[in-house]
């Protein structure tokens, strides 16, 4: 009979985000579920800790109860509210102003989309917009392109992480550009989290194996045939990624080289 | 909310109508009242030529002084008799298909809970007529809601005309409970003299003087130094769900009692909901 043994694994540290430790690198959004007790369980299985939350009016005919927090507890998870919807630095200014006054925290995921049909960022005016807020004394986590220049100017502008995408929001294309990411990582100080883009473990392992702090997830598990069990993919995905970064690849080479002894053939 | 929206009511019912004297005593009513009437015309025993004859009669003596004529449940008399209203029963067309037939007219429902008054707010109805509130001879099955039904009613954010048992001694308490207006049968059509009965009424009513606003986007009215603590209860939010922003500033949870609103506020109600 095999037995599973546990490992001695390599000793992580904890994610430091604005001043606030967190232990799981996966952060997990809480949209497009189709409904709340599946949005509930995916978050537990996902082991998350981070869950990023809409900003929206209060449906006034209260036939319906649609606000998450009667279906996630806020004592058990940081609530990160997105500005997710906004077109403008203004317009974002606003929604996380509104966010902060719910009482939670100070932190606030920046969006600024420039375009409807792709979600890209309006990269000018993500940057008003984090420069502003952080005066303000929000921790900014800005939502943006894999460029590396865009990335540089949000750190400048006093973001506590910088979130370059996989690909673009709810596509599931994957990590199309691990070249930008590492390049990204490996200039700047704050946390990077890799948001949007993944669509499956496989996704999030390759992502994380760049060496970036964490990575962010909203459709990939909503939108998945069974979404608890792909959030339980996506913990193993990230996990495996994370370890293999601090593990270490071997050299990529174009040649061969045998994994068993040449010496000690039979003659 | 309709600013004129008539705060007294005379319905009508199949015994008032069979009486013969209807049209007289509308015009009585309508010389005492004026802008403050309306007329419904409700009966189940005319088809639509001698309703719609009936309707055309009343519209006639009443119109000279400002009254309003409100057909029940047939949009095309209304439309036809130049009603100013009417009101859509519990069997009734929806109000968005009452608006094809009649696109100009203003639509209520007749509501007797919570429950109906918010489905008449969703499908967007003028305003409800709520009831029974008193026990009534003409429903005498009809549990009496009281006010605490006129006030469950009123929070669904439309204009309330409550009806079942009002007298001018039981308006006051009513109008207090959030109805901006009350109906009658008895009390104004049996009264020995029912224009002075209307000008009891009308004596009896207390003054709604009400803001509009626009709430979430939607044009809303609230009385006259509500403040947003007000606002929220009337609308059943609990204070600490929900962000407040008032003409685009931010109001605290511990300010919200300090704000009275105003005419033309605009005022945003934010929550959190699932996203990315």
């Amino acid at each position: 009979m095999v037995t599973t043994v546990t490992a001695p694994t390599v000793q992580d540290t904890p994610l430091e985000i604005g001043g606030r430790s967190f232990h799981s690198r996966l952060l997990v959004g809480t949209g497009k579920y189709k409904d709340n007790a599946t949005m509930v369980r995916a978050i537990e299985a996902s082991g998350a800790e981070i869950v990023t939350v809409a900003v929206r009016r209060i449906s006034l005919d209260r036939t319906k109860e649609e606000g998450i927090l009667f279906h996630l507890d806020p004592s058990r998870f940081f609530l990160l509210a997105n500005t997710a919807g906004c077109y403008t630095a203004e317009d974002a200014m606003r929604y996380a102003r509104l966010a902060r006054e719910a009482g939670f925290n100070d932190f606030i995921k920046l969006e600024v989309i420039g375009d409807q049909q792709t979600l890209l960022p309006d990269v000018a005016g993500l940057q008003e917009a984090a420069k502003a807020l952080a005066r303000e004394g929000f921790k900014v986590m800005a939502y943006t392109n894999d460029d590396l220049i865009t990335a540089l100017r949000l750190e400048d502008a006093g973001c506590a992480a910088v979130m370059p995408l996989a690909s673009p929001i709810g596509s599931g294309l994957g990590l199309l550009n691990p070249f930008n990411i590492r390049t990204i990582k490996a200039r700047l100080k704050v946390p990077v989290i890799v948001d949007a883009g993944v669509g499956t473990a496989s996704d999030a392992c390759a992502t994380m194996e760049q060496g970036v702090d964490g990575i962010l997830m909203n459709t990939a598990l909503a939108e998945a045939r069974d979404p608890v069990a792909m959030a339980h993919a996506m913990r193993l995905g990230t996990e495996a990624g994370r370890a293999a970064y601090l593990a270490g690849r071997m050299p990529r080479r174009e040649v061969a080289v045998p994994s068993s002894p040449s010496r000690g053939m039979l003659s | 909310m309709i600013a004129n929206l008539p705060r007294l009511h005379a319905v009508t019912d199949d015994r008032v109508v069979g009486d013969g004297r209807v049209v007289e005593r509308a015009a009585a009513m309508a010389a005492a009242a004026g802008p403050a009437l309306a007329v419904h015309v409700r009966t189940r025993t005319l088809e639509g030529a001698a309703l719609l004859d009936l309707a055309r009669r009343v519209k006639d003596a009443i119109a000279p002084h400002g009254s309003w004529l409100v057909v029940n449940d047939r949009a095309d008399v209304a439309r036809a008799a130049g009603a100013q209203a009417i009101v859509s029963g519990r069997a009734g067309l929806g109000v968005r298909d009452v608006r094809r037939v009649a696109p100009l007219i203003a639509v209520a429902r007749s509501v007797h809970d919570a429950a109906g008054a918010r489905a008449a707010a969703a499908e967007e109805a003028d305003f409800v007529v709520a009831g029974a509130v008193f026990e009534t001879p003409s429903h005498p099955l009809a549990p009496a809601g009281g006010p605490d039904l006129v006030g469950a009613a009123a929070a669904a954010g439309r204009q309330v005309i409550a009806i079942g048992g009002m007298t001018p001694a039981n308006a006051s308490g009513i109008i207090e409970a959030g109805a901006w207006g009350v109906a009658a049968i008895r009390a104004l059509w049996d009264a020995p003299d029912p224009a002075e009965a209307a000008r009891l009424f009308l004596a009896a009513l207390p003054a709604t003087r009400t803001v509009a606003l626009v709430v979430n986007g939607e044009s809303r009215a609230v009385s006259e130094g509500t403040t947003l603590a007000g606002l929220l209860a009337q609308l059943g939010l609990d204070p600490r769900a929900v962000v407040v922003e008032h003409n685009r500033r931010i109001v605290r949870r511990d300010g919200l009692g300090d704000v009275a609103l105003a005419a033309g506020d605009a005022v945003e109600l934010i929550h959190f909901v699932g996203g990315g």
